[in-house]
């Protein structure tokens, strides 16, 4: 029995680092609200790609293996898009601030949501370490 | 860790110039003598910001390899708007020409007030995401309380 490596316990620490980098790309994203041909930027996870990025038609191949690699997803399983099918504003910029606040109010409860699954988590532990008292 | 607090934070700067920038060319307004320029009087010259996203090396990589959200906005410099300025027929004020008309800044009120309040809703966003991530972190320290 593998009590703290457990998948639940490594899903919700990927999920935790996604939601992360998700606040960051959103901060990244309001900062950037009145910038000059600034395009925004999303976080999505990489495991909804895969599948995608696996078709053969998608295929390169390197050179050598000290180059990048083509199609290398964060090391956290999130990978950061730029968002290209909204309105562009007069000056190239395509920051929807409404929209990315509601994302960041969305990415807000589902990190606490993680958090709190979390010590759920480590709770039931506790439980069984003190023998249920 | 801070990334995304930093990001928040030199986006607060950026508006908060933005801000100045405002206040300086409201206040300037009327200023007849921004710049002396060949022994003559040249008004104030309205400035504007230029922004655009923090990028360095490490950025450009960052974003090759998909890793990195970005770091942020920066000023990269203040230029002056081009516009001409107006023209004001005042023939007993000290910086009138010969035919009486004084050159006045090229600042229109309107347009100060709705750069301002852009930067104060830019400033009230980013507080937002400030105070979010902040809280993330500190929700961060709970696991396992």
């Amino acid at each position: 029995m593998n009590l703290f490596n457990n998948s639940t316990n490594q899903l919700l620490h990927s999920a935790l680092n996604a939601s992360m980098t998700r606040q960051n790309t959103i901060s990244n994203n309001i900062a950037n609200v009145d910038t000059p041909s600034y395009k925004a930027k999303k976080t999505v996870f990489s495991h909804e790609l895969k599948s995608a990025m696996n078709k053969p038609d998608f295929d390169a191949h390197r050179t050598d293996s000290r180059h990048l690699s083509f199609r290398e997803a964060g090391s956290s399983g999130v990978e950061i898009q730029k968002r290209t099918n909204t309105a562009y504003n007069h000056n190239g910029n395509n920051v929807d601030i409404d929209l990315e606040m509601t994302e960041m109010a969305k990415n807000q409860i589902y990190y606490n949501t993680l958090i709190d699954r979390m010590n759920g988590r480590f709770n039931s532990i506790q439980t069984v370490i003190g023998q249920g008292r | 860790m801070f990334n995304g607090i930093n990001t928040s934070a030199s986006a607060l700067t950026s508006q908060r110039l933005r801000m100045d920038v405002v206040s300086s060319n409201m206040a300037n307004a009327d200023s007849t003598r921004g710049r002396l320029v060949d022994g003559e009087w040249q008004p104030y010259r309205r400035k504007m910001v230029v922004m655009e996203p923090n990028n360095t090396f490490k950025n450009h990589l960052d974003r090759a390899r998909n890793e990195k959200a970005g770091s942020g906005v920066k000023v990269s410099r203040i230029v002056e708007d081009q516009t001409p300025f107006k023209q004001v027929f005042q023939p007993e004020h000290p910086d009138a020409d010969d035919a009486g008309f004084v050159q006045l800044p090229n600042v229109d009120p309107l347009k100060e007030v709705v750069d301002m309040m852009s930067a104060t809703r830019s400033y009230e966003a980013n507080v937002t995401a400030l105070d979010a991530h902040k809280n993330m972190l500190l929700k961060a320290l709970e696991i396992g309380r």
